[in-house]
């Protein structure tokens, strides 16, 4: 009985969490290159006017979708400056890691610098950022609203799944040799952390929270392997013989997930919950 | 007792560490025996099989073009497989299941031809050799980087690739690689061996009736072909294919097979030491190590060292063909050039995209952004004019038409200096990188000088000073890029050099710089009329010519640190610009400084307006579009000299 409560109880809130976003969202006049930022706008139902390398944003983030009509500005670390000043954005939001940006854009409009590592955790991080967009967006109802939503949402999903299998070792190749691995600071390791699950790694990492490895690193761990996509093109990461004699892989209980931004802010965080929820 | 001969204890000595090295790295005592037999020993025969095929392929090139630089590193074969696996990855990936070494062999073998074919005039001398296949990795690397501007996120595996990691998933690799090695091995000694009877000489070869040049050929393919296989499965590993051969020389090997057989053992040792010493240190850093990064890191000094100790020919390596006569028509290439200065101008402050589409000198659009375009253009231009002074001078410094201030070592000391500002800073501000960048330049004049003064700044020895330092630079960025740090992103976007950051009063700065530059440099034209005669030429004529060297290489250094920070390490402007106006005949120093200023102007003022529009809404920065397309020009135009 208790389960089926709490199942419907986590339906209801997802479903009350993508209400703004399936409503059309916004108009704005905002205008940011970073996608971290550009996910965490739509998700406060605020419909960005210009964001960077929107091909990229589909096929790395996806989710929010981004509104056809939103312009595409150029390169991250380089947008256009003629088409921002043509475009006479209201604001334009940048993040730490484009500072480089911050005097050219504040002379073609109001330009704020948004600290995306102000927590002490990544989650925490996250949490300020949502909360510095909304108050700058003024969707700060909307954007307490995505945290609390966020953070029911995904301790519901812990209650849900209740996972008491072998801690899990997030990873995401880059070749058939190497592969990112997410650390307590990362976004997928704070989710993990918010879920109640065992993250296996706990070794090094930089300062997004992960770390490059190689297979025969993750070999001497004991957990679940869970694979973020994309994979990368052109190479089978399972036909080697490390691979297979990876202790997860010998159990057979690796679990393949569809992408969400490792990068990212509350949506991605939130997706990424959902996916690995219903992988499990 | 046994007397072992020098390279047998050195390579006892060798192997004696890497037993050491193994034992203490857990290789008969770990507890995971998979983890041990799929990844470790696989790891360890893949470091003794890269390095033995590299020193091999290093050894054969040396001994078929009696270049000692000559590896696969220096003559463009490994950034060739480099850029032809991005390529691959980005728009074929198909290809790569279908077969990586056949794309990286591709790549390779076009590179290599290139190098050898700018330097099939000179007789492949071994300073053109090495000049040429630097030029072609710079043109590579440009090439390259416009790839991770625009396609980043793909890109990060190729990126650990090219750092050379020599890690290992289990047996695939070393099966790929030793049936290859097997084959190629044989062949590459049995065709190069010959040449070791032959090194007497071209003239006495020819005599005894042996087409020397098909012999030459047969075995750089052959060593292309090992090197990109290596390459091709281990990663870009930097100079072992220098660093065996050297050592199995200095010590003492003589005749080419001896120096083979040393090098192939030297090689594989050394890398696999190398090899587990970084795995040592990785186990408790923060970031892979890649081996093959750190080789080329260390492998600088290596061939710094190796320079000084080369003999160089007084000879100038290549004749310059003579330039059209030049009093008649003067008013008429002058007004020409003008003219083009005045239309790219005009396109490029009246003219570009917008939201609805191109405006053409829309006047009233055209008013709005000027604020943004005139920094811009006169920017770029003015680092075009500085670059291209700098060319003729080191192009009369040197007596070499391949010289370029971009060689000299200068824009890789920048480099290293945005990347340090970029990593260690926590969200750089543009002041913070631009000092950087301009300490990073400075630091990399002042290596090049303090080397170079006491040989008296001998000018192909200076040129190839710069071969070492963008090595190590190169080294110390795929380090970096290879972690996947996302600043990584914006170093590439900062060295791509653009003239997105300039705001009017760093325009102001440049332009004045440009000035002076015209108006000072020209008191040189004495020196620069007297310097390519030679150096005996311009003594007898009263010229002190390791004071006049000093003093000119200084005004380069400086004007190329302040162009470098605006149009980034690539540009080749300053190797084109000069030449372009020696073709149209602007011979003598003064003529011939002013003219390579117009057209340098010119050029960069057009590659900026190109960039900004090729792929609107994209950037492509000024710096590269003048690379690419006077690559191009270049390689065309150097054929015939």
């Amino acid at each position: 009985m208790k389960t089926v409560i709490q199942l419907a109880f986590a339906g209801l809130l997802s479903l009350g969490l993508s209400l703004p976003l399936a409503a059309e969202p916004l108009k704005s006049r905002f205008v940011t290159p970073d996608w971290t930022v550009a996910e965490t706008l739509l998700a406060l139902g605020v419909r960005p006017q210009g964001v960077g390398e929107l091909a990229g944003y589909q096929s790395w983030v996806g989710t929010p979708a981004m509104p056809a009509s939103v312009q595409d500005i150029g390169l991250r670390s380089q947008p256009n400056l003629e088409l921002l000043i043509e475009m006479q954005p209201e604001k334009i939001l940048l993040t730490r890691m484009f500072r480089s940006l911050e005097r050219p854009m504040s002379r073609i409009a109001p330009t704020t610098l948004i600290d995306n590592q102000a927590g002490e955790t990544a989650w925490q991080s996250m949490v300020a950022q949502t909360k510095e967009i909304g108050r700058i967006a003024n969707r700060s109802a909307a954007a307490d609203a995505l945290i609390r939503a966020a953070e029911q949402h995904i301790d519901a999903l812990a209650g849900q799944i209740d996972y008491t299998g072998e801690p899990l070792l997030v990873v995401q190749f880059m070749d058939a040799v190497h592969a990112r691995v997410f650390g307590i600071n990362s976004l997928y390791g704070s989710v993990l952390e918010r879920l109640r699950i065992d993250n296996a790694w706990t070794g090094r990492a930089n300062s997004w929270g992960f770390a490059l490895t190689s297979l025969r690193e993750l070999a001497a761990i004991e957990g679940r392997l869970v694979i973020v996509a994309p994979t990368p093109l052109g190479t089978d990461v399972t036909a080697s013989g490390l691979w297979q004699a990876l202790p997860s892989v010998r159990r057979g209980d690796v679990l393949w997930l569809p992408p969400a931004w490792s990068f990212g802010a509350l949506p991605s965080a939130q997706r990424f919950a959902e996916i690995l929820a219903e992988a499990l | 007792m046994i007397v072992l001969s020098p390279p047998a204890r050195v390579c006892l000595l060798l192997g004696i560490t890497l037993i050491v090295l193994a034992g203490s790295g857990g290789a008969f005592t770990a507890p995971d025996l998979t983890a041990l037999y799929l990844g470790w020993w696989p790891r360890l025969v893949m470091a003794l099989l890269a390095g033995g095929g590299l020193a091999l392929a290093g050894a054969v090139m040396q001994q078929a073009l009696r270049n000692p630089l000559a590896t696969p590193t220096t003559l463009g074969v490994v950034s060739g497989t480099q850029f032809s696996l991005l390529v691959a990855t980005v728009a074929f990936p198909g290809l790569l299941i279908v077969g990586r070494e056949w794309v990286a062999l591709a790549g390779g073998a076009m590179a290599m031809g290139v190098v050898v074919l700018l330097a099939w005039r000179s007789r492949l001398a071994p300073v053109v050799v090495i000049l040429a296949g630097l030029i072609v990795n710079l043109y590579l690397s440009a090439l390259s980087i416009v790839m991770l501007l625009l396609h980043q996120e793909k890109l990060h595996g190729v990126l650990i690739w090219g750092a050379g990691s020599l890690a290992q998933s289990g047996w695939d690799g070393v099966a790929f690689l030793w049936p290859r090695l097997l084959l190629a091995a044989p062949l590459a000694i049995l065709l190069a061996r010959p040449l070791d009877i032959l090194s007497l000489g071209d003239a006495q070869a020819r005599s005894l009736g042996v087409s020397l040049h098909y012999i030459r050929l047969a075995a750089l393919g052959v060593a292309l072909f090992l090197a990109a296989c290596v390459t091709s499965v281990a990663g870009v590993v930097g100079f072992v294919g220098l660093a065996a051969p050297t050592a199995a020389r200095l010590l003492g090997a003589r005749g080419f097979l001896a120096v083979a057989s040393w090098s192939v053992a030297i090689g594989a040792l050394l890398l696999a030491v190398i090899d587990l010493l970084l795995q040592a240190v990785s186990a408790s850093s923060p970031l892979i190590i890649p081996t093959g990064a750190m080789t080329a890191v260390l492998g600088g000094p290596l061939l710094l060292w190796l320079l000084f100790r080369l003999k160089l020919s007084g000879k100038p390596p290549l004749r310059q063909r003579p330039a059209l006569p030049s009093s008649r028509h003067g008013s008429l290439k002058w007004g020409l050039m003008l003219l083009g200065l005045l239309a790219a101008i005009a396109l490029s402050l009246g003219t570009g995209q917008a939201l609805q589409g191109w405006r053409w000198f829309d006047l009233a659009h055209a008013a709005a952004m000027l604020e943004w375009r005139l920094p811009r253009a006169l920017a770029a231009g003015s680092a075009g004019a500085i670059l291209a002074i700098a060319g003729v001078i080191v192009q009369r410094l040197t007596r070499n038409p391949m010289a370029s201030p971009e060689l000299l070592g200068i824009s890789g000391g920048a480099a290293l200096g945005l990347i340090g500002a970029l990593f260690l800073l926590r969200g750089a501000t543009i002041p913070a990188l631009v000092t950087a960048g301009f300490i990073g330049a400075l630091v990399g004049i002042a290596v090049v000088i303090l080397l170079n003064r006491r040989s008296g700044f001998i000018p192909q020895r200076l040129l190839l000073t710069g071969v070492a330092v963008t090595a190590i630079a190169s080294g110390v960025q795929s380090i970096l890029l290879a972690g996947g740090d996302p600043r990584g992103q914006q170093a590439i976007a900062w060295m791509s050099g653009s003239t997105y950051y300039v705001d009017i009063t760093a325009a102001a700065i440049i332009a004045a710089v440009a000035i002076v530059s015209l108006l000072v440099v020209p008191l040189f034209s004495r020196w620069l009329d007297l310097l390519p005669l030679g150096a005996t030429v311009a003594t007898g004529l009263g010229l002190n010519t390791n004071r006049s060297r000093f003093v000119l290489l200084l005004v380069v250094a400086l004007l190329t640190a302040c162009a470098t920070l605006i149009v980034g390490p690539l540009s080749f402007v300053g190797l084109l610009a000069p030449h372009m106006a020696r073709m149209a005949g602007f011979t003598n120093a003064r003529s011939h400084l002013l003219g390579a200023a117009g057209l340098g102007c010119l050029l960069m003022v057009a590659a900026d307006w190109v960039g900004r529009q090729v792929l609107y809404p994209q950037e492509i920065p000024a710096g590269l579009v003048a690379s690419l397309v006077g690559g191009i020009y270049f390689f065309i135009g150097m054929r015939r000299l």
